[in-house]
């Protein structure tokens, strides 16, 4: 057994956790970003015999994986701190397998339908406001704020619960997070979405009712021909055909 | 744009396409983001914050998880931004050319993500000994290559709709006999057409449903301080 404070190799693998997809495929998924960001903490594996231990540890995290690349780094701080403990391969590779359902779907929620949106949005209202740079500052710092702290936060928390991973995911702070996370991007978002109407571009208030309707009967249209094609591809058909009419009046 | 300049705005390009899968998903790949460092290159950083707002309500549709094939923004807004800091002002007639080349290199740079998957997929059964092996080497190697084609991917995409966005919109901006309203109506509906949708998409289902309403009487206040 290893010291459960010191996680080594810390500051080496939370740099490489930024780049957990850089070798994505659909074939091992964020697999060989997982050995990746291991490798500098499996280290202490190859002083025991010839190294051979080190080289089984690094290949295992290095098979499929696949979750949200921020709560990624719970499985990798879990499944390493599995393997320093000695823990058998087949129960290592198991915990990786239980905890890609789980991860993907809390990184979806919280993150990818909950905090982008509501950041986005912010940056939005600013821009409305006419905050100029400050609403990209703020977007950014905000947002990163988030995602920095969850990457470490979740090397931190797997490495310190092993195969008892599945309790740091109940954790009240994360659970609270997931409640109120929907409401508010959803607050968010629609302020947003109307306060955009602010900055129509060099339009009145007839070109800003008018900016407003379409977007109704846009938004319309896009529901009505689901799942047949995105909005962005039914956006570029009728910008497309509007840019033809404006050249053929 | 000077060449220097033009090199930048493809070096810039390469950072927000990295960082939308690679490194670091740190959102620099977002349109607001990326339309306004594309402006910043060209001298005038919130003529493309302008356009990267559009774009980010389009942004809006898709959410980058996992396997699915999703748009790439970050090139393409980059672009955007510099080519609507170019026209100096807004004009919606440019917009509208420069939108519409700036959607199609979105949905391309989702093509050419999938296609560098593919090729990253190839080195990896290439190396596949060295891997089962436990080799760190071969992990170091597939990960900079990954970086190294995604990076090249980006440049490329942002070049592709800078220099094919200026051409079709001095065209359009040219020819165009329409009344000119008709490109800003259709430029604000399309972009805020697709969020609102998604918006409901999202959030449409109780009890998120009465926070989206709240929000929108919010921001209606908003408007209203703002016009008034």
């Amino acid at each position: 057994m290893v010291a459960r404070s010191a996680i080594p190799g810390f500051a080496l693998a939370v740099a490489r956790l930024f780049t957990i997809q850089a070798a994505w495929t659909y074939e091992r998924m964020l697999g060989i970003g997982f050995g990746f960001v291991a490798e500098p903490m499996l280290r202490g594996l190859r002083r025991d015999g010839d190294g051979s231990a080190f080289r089984r540890a690094v290949a295992r995290q290095s098979r499929y994986f696949n979750a949200h690349p921020y709560f990624a780094s719970l499985a990798v701080g879990a499944a390493v701190r599995a393997e320093l403990d000695g823990v058998q391969p087949e129960k290592i590779e198991r915990l990786r397998s239980a905890l890609v359902g789980p991860l993907g779907s809390l990184g979806d929620r919280l993150i990818w339908a909950g905090w982008l949106p509501a950041c986005a949005a912010i940056g939005l209202l600013l821009v409305a406001l006419s905050a100029g740079a400050w609403a990209v500052v703020a977007f950014l710092v905000l947002y990163n704020v988030a995602h920095v702290w969850l990457r470490i936060w979740g090397l931190k928390a797997g490495w310190r619960s092993g195969v008892s991973v599945a309790g740091a995911l109940a954790t009240p702070g994360l659970q609270r997070a997931l409640e109120i996370v929907a409401p508010v991007a959803a607050f968010l978002v629609g302020a947003a979405l109307v306060s955009v109407l602010a900055w129509v571009p060099a339009g009145g208030r007839w070109e800003t009712l008018a900016g407003a309707a379409a977007a109704l009967l846009f938004a319309g249209l896009v529901r009505a021909i689901q799942p047949r094609a995105t909005g962005m591809v039914v956006a570029g058909g009728v910008l497309a055909a509007v840019l033809a009419v404006g050249v053929l009046w | 744009m000077s060449a220097a300049s033009l090199l930048a705005l493809l070096a810039v390009g390469a950072v927000v396409g990295l960082d939308l899968v690679s490194v670091p998903q740190a959102m620099l790949s977002r349109p607001l983001v990326a339309g306004f460092l594309g402006g910043a290159v060209a001298g005038r950083p919130l003529a493309g914050l302008a356009i990267g707002a559009l774009l980010e309500l389009f942004a809006f549709e898709t959410l980058p998880v996992g396997a699915a094939r999703y748009p790439d923004w970050g090139p393409a807004a980059c672009a955007a931004g510099a080519l609507a800091a170019l026209r100096g002002g807004w004009d919606a007639t440019w917009m509208v050319g420069v939108m519409v080349v700036a959607l199609v290199a979105a949905w391309l740079g989702g093509l050419t993500m999938h296609l560098a998957r593919r090729l990253t997929a190839a080195q990896v059964r290439r190396r596949e000994a060295a891997i089962e092996a436990g080799d760190p080497r071969a992990l170091m190697a597939l990960q900079l290559g990954g970086t190294a084609r995604d990076a090249l991917r980006a440049a490329a995409l942002t070049a592709f709709t800078f220099l094919l966005g200026e051409r079709v919109a001095r065209a359009v901006e040219a020819g165009w006999r329409a009344p000119r309203p008709l490109a800003d109506i259709a430029v604000i509906g399309t972009a805020l057409g697709v969020a609102v949708w998604s918006a409901w998409r999202l959030y449409g289902q109780r009890p998120s449903r009465r926070w989206l309403a709240a929000g929108a009487v919010a921001g209606t206040a908003v408007l209203g301080a703002l016009a008034w």
